[in-house]
């Protein structure tokens, strides 16, 4: 009787919808991201890390801690990260999602100023570069084309500008 | 009016309390009718006549019955056969007395019944209700004792007398005693006791009293006289179905016996006599579904034994077939059968091989009984539970039993895969077919889910599988055990592995097993590519003089199970060779390469010490050990280390062997010497051992999966760092959307579940309101 029913295997299901998915946007694409996904959870690195956002392998969250020794030192910021279709050969979309105050970064949309993710991209750069490159650029921000004035004209007193950046971060931070 | 009461006194001699009985005509009857008419006292002295028979009864008539049944109570126990008979005779004189007493007062009530009849009123009661009524309310405990005794006693003669017709008459003869009333042959008394018993049986059912002084003791005795009889005839023996001679017994000999009882000693039944019949037919009916409990019974609490002896058992199994079709006994069957598994089979003491061999009997067994395999799975439940909990080694003894080459069961099985897979189809056609034949499940089946109900028709293999749920860490195990073998055993039989795995392909598919057939195919080409390079120009122009001769086994790593990560740095001399051999197989196979597993496979050596020689092969590791004391006599157990590249501790174990070769010695901590002088001769004899440690140079599926477990791991972390908080179902989803890379993801929920709240109980991740989150630093 049982083999009236159609059997239908749960792994097998979602294998299929996954595979629709990458379908649409083409496999290689699918293939690569996986790849970055598998090198990203395989490292070692632990203060950057990111992870496709549902199921969705297109569309990735990512957590940066601010790094050692500057006054983003144990801040965590969260971004989104969105990969096109011909991705890599276009620079993902990335975007804060936890409020930063930065030079260059857009207080109001997240968006950030950072020349590899715009002219300077490669299909060399990978997830794991993009995190490192905005973990690096917050520590040393480009202050000719700021996106946030006042943070750029704070920067120059880093003694004022980390008690601003503390009182800041605190009230904008994920919980 | 003294004549009158002289008269009275003279017909009624019970009215002056006399037992007796005075045969008087109806003319005197009349006269004395007459004159009590005249004195106007006929009313009074009739009931008077009542009452004195009624206080007679029981002042005197019941007591005296009762008496004899007291006393014996107080009687030693000692002798059972002389008891039971002296109780027969007890109980016989009793009955014969009452019924003697019963006859006369009988008697006295027809003339008491006369005198009313004068009155034309309706003045006495009916005698035999009395005559009942007293003779039980003082019924003694001890009583039905002695009841089964005389029927007992009465019921052996009878199956003695039947028994008689059917045995053979020599073995009656050799016996001294009567197996009926044990009494010696000559003085047998059956005919006499079958004839007491007879008038007895008469004497009761004339006095009504048959059904309330024996009807209970007498169910009491044939239920027992079955059981004994089942137990006799039937326990331990499930090779022959029984159920048919149990029930030609109960039909031929009890219920004849019982005929006899109602029906006035006579077996043959008066057709038009529907009262005794009834009654009859009833016991029948009683009785045999008394049979058909007793011996299901009885066939359930063996039921151990009988998957033991399957499939010899098989006749008793479909007797209980047979009986479960007329009773009711799942439940009791999977409460019993699960104890007993649980107490026979599942304990530290059986091996796990036997708990297997345990589980695929019950499992042929269970589907002889049930084609639905409902019960089966209901009690097979906790045996799986055990193996999957307690058992680690339980896949590699299925497996190993598998493949292995004296025959077992499950190689048999997996044999006839193939006719059974055929076979299904086939029956899954006729289900179709026969559609209206199709019965819903019993209430007790386990309906979880669909799973459940597909498994209950698959085979025994499936079954097995079905243990761990899991395909891959079968097929896992079979490749490191293929691997093994393939590896310890060079001149192995490939038709044969062949053969498995063309087997075993049928069962869990191509995909799985490819890695096998690769490595079965790396066996055959690594020979003819081995035979090529020793006679290719590049290896033999430099070979030098003497130099040990080398095979290799070339295997492709990927298709492989991992092999130990562990090192060793070999003899130079040695590593020269192979540096050759990797060059010439660069040569031959183009961009390919070869990369040395120093520490398997197998050396012969060839030791000469003490003008002595010995032949061994040994593993690499030893090879090497022995080698560098050729030059250098004494070794420092750290220096050793180092050159070999090998832990002390892994090295002081494998020097172990050369010292039980007693070729080593550890003269003090940590210096081992080469024993070289004559006095070790004599211990060391020349014995040829072919030794090979018991080393595993594979990694146990076991530590495979612990390694597969951390990569999940890191998939974990890296999705609650970002994503914050997951319920299980979220993580186990995302899991096998993105960490499902490798061949062969097989990560059950239950499994993801167990893992979880074992990092939970690790302090690395906070389970709360249903979700997983990583610890707030």
């Amino acid at each position: 009787m049982a083999n009236q029913n159609i059997n239908v295997d749960p792994i097998s299901l979602t294998k299929n919808s996954q595979e629709e998915t990458i379908g649409s946007k083409g496999s290689a694409v699918a293939k690569r991201l996986q790849k970055e996904l598998m090198a990203l959870m395989m490292s070692s690195e632990k203060s950057v890390s990111a992870f496709p956002d549902n199921s969705n392998l297109f569309k990735w969250k990512a957590t940066i801690v601010g790094p050692q020794d500057t006054v983003y030192e144990n801040q965590k910021y969260r971004l989104s990260i969105e990969f096109p279709n011909n991705y890599p050969y276009t620079a993902p979309k990335v975007v804060f999602l936890t409020p930063c105050f930065h030079p260059n970064i857009d207080l109001s949309t997240g968006a950030l100023c950072l020349d590899i993710l715009k002219e300077k991209w490669s299909a060399l750069y990978d997830v794991r570069t993009i995190l490192l490159s905005i973990q690096s650029l917050l520590s040393e921000p480009n202050n000719e084309s700021p996106l946030n004035t006042q943070a750029a004209g704070l920067w120059k007193n880093q003694e004022e500008y980390k008690k601003y950046l503390l009182q800041f971060y605190e009230k904008n931070k994920d919980v | 009016m003294e004549g009158s009461w002289n008269k009275l006194k003279f017909c009624f001699p019970i009215i002056s309390h006399k037992l007796e009985y005075n045969e008087t005509n109806r003319e005197k009857l009349d006269e004395l009718c007459k004159e009590l008419i005249s004195l106007n006292v006929l009313d009074e002295i009739t009931q008077m006549l009542c009452l004195e028979i009624q206080n007679t009864l029981l002042k005197q008539i019941v007591p005296e019955f009762w008496k004899p049944f007291f006393e014996n109570n107080l009687e030693s126990q000692s002798n059972n056969k002389a008891k039971q008979k002296c109780e027969f005779q007890i109980f016989r004189n009793a009955i014969t007395q009452l019924f003697r007493r019963y006859q006369l007062l009988n008697r006295i009530m027809v003339q008491v019944k006369y005198l009313e009849s004068k009155t034309g009123k309706k003045l006495i009661y009916n005698f035999d209700e009395v005559f009942k009524s007293s003779l039980l309310s003082q019924l003694p405990d001890s009583f039905t004792n002695i009841v089964h005794a005389f029927y007992y006693v009465s019921f052996k003669v009878f199956i003695n007398t039947k028994a008689d017709n059917d045995d053979d008459e020599e073995f009656m003869e050799e016996r001294e005693e009567c197996l009926g009333c044990e009494m010696l042959q000559l003085k047998c008394q059956c005919q006499e006791l079958v004839n007491a018993f007879g008038e007895i049986n008469l004497c009761l059912t004339k006095m009504g009293l048959l059904d309330r002084i024996s009807g209970y003791t007498l169910t009491h005795l044939i239920q027992n006289e079955i059981y004994n009889h089942i137990q006799k005839t039937c326990k331990g023996n499930f090779d022959t179905q029984h159920l048919k001679n149990l029930e030609k017994w109960l039909d031929t000999i009890v219920l004849e016996w019982l005929t006899r009882i109602y029906n006035n000693g006579s077996s043959k039944l008066d057709p038009t006599n529907t009262k005794i019949r009834e009654s009859i037919n009833c016991f029948q009916m009683k009785l045999k579904y008394f049979l058909y409990e007793k011996y299901a019974n009885s066939i359930i609490d063996q039921f151990f034994n009988i998957i033991i002896e399957f499939p010899e058992s098989q006749p008793a199994i479909d007797d209980l077939k047979l009986c479960m079709e007329k009773l009711d006994l799942r439940a009791h069957l999977v409460e019993t059968l699960k104890t007993s598994l649980k107490t026979r089979l599942l304990h530290q003491g059986v091996d796990t091989c036997d708990i297997i061999t345990g589980y695929v009997a019950t499992i042929k067994t269970m589907r002889h009984l049930e084609k639905s395999g409902i019960l089966l799975q209901t009690c097979t439940e906790p045996v799986k539970e055990y193996l999957r909990k307690c058992r680690q080694d339980t896949v590699r003894c299925v497996v190993t039993s598998l493949i292995e080459e004296t025959p077992s069961d499950l190689a048999e099985e997996l044999a006839r895969s193939e006719a059974i897979k055929a076979e299904e189809n086939e029956r899954n056609k006729d289900e179709m077919n026969n559609w209206q034949e199709w019965s819903p499940d019993p209430v007790d089946a386990i309906t979880d889910s669909e799973k459940h109900s597909r498994n209950r028709k698959s085979d025994i293999i499936s079954m097995i599988v079905d243990i761990y749920g899991s395909k891959e860490l079968f097929v896992n195990e079979y490749r490191n055990l293929l691997a093994e073998r393939l590896l310890i055993n060079l001149d192995f039989n490939p038709e044969k592995e062949i053969r498995n795995l063309e087997l075993l392909k049928l069962r869990f598919g191509e995909n799985l097993l490819h890695s096998c057939e690769v490595m079965l195919r790396d066996i055959s080409d690594s020979k003819r590519i081995n035979a090529h390079i020793l006679e290719s120009e590049t290896f033999t122009s430099t070979a030098e003089k003497d130099e040990p001769s080398v095979s290799a086994l070339i295997v492709s790593s990927q298709f492989w199970p991992t092999f130990k990560k562990e090192t060793m740095e070999l003899p130079d001399e040695m590593n020269k060779i192979f540096e050759r051999y990797k060059k010439s197989y660069e040569e031959y196979k183009g961009n390919r390469t070869l990369c040395w597993s120093a520490l398997n496979g197998k050396v012969n050596i060839e030791i000469e010490i003490n003008d002595k020689k010995l032949d061994l092969t040994v593993t690499p590791a030893q090879a090497t050990i022995i080698w560098h004391f050729q030059n250098q006599k004494e070794w420092q157990l750290d220096s050793l280390s180092t050159v070999i590249n090998m832990p002390p501790s892994v090295l002081r174990r494998r020097i172990g062997f050369w010292q039980l070769q007693g070729l080593i010695r550890e003269t003090k901590e940590n210096l081992f010497v080469l024993c070289d002088e004559k006095q070790q001769d004599c211990e060391m004899e020349t014995q040829v051992n072919v030794v090979l440690d018991e080393e595993e140079t594979m990694v146990s599926a076991n530590d495979q999966r612990e390694e597969e477990l951390q990569v999940f791991w890191s998939y974990i972390l890296g999705m609650l760092t970002n994503l914050d908080s997951m319920p299980l179902e979220r993580i186990h989803q995302m899991l096998k959307l993105f960490a499902s890379q490798g061949p062969g993801f097989e990560f059950s929920q239950d499994e993801l579940k167990s893992f979880l709240q074992r990092k939970v109980r690790e302090h690395k991740l906070v389970y709360a309101l249903g979700v997983y989150q990583l610890p707030k630093n």
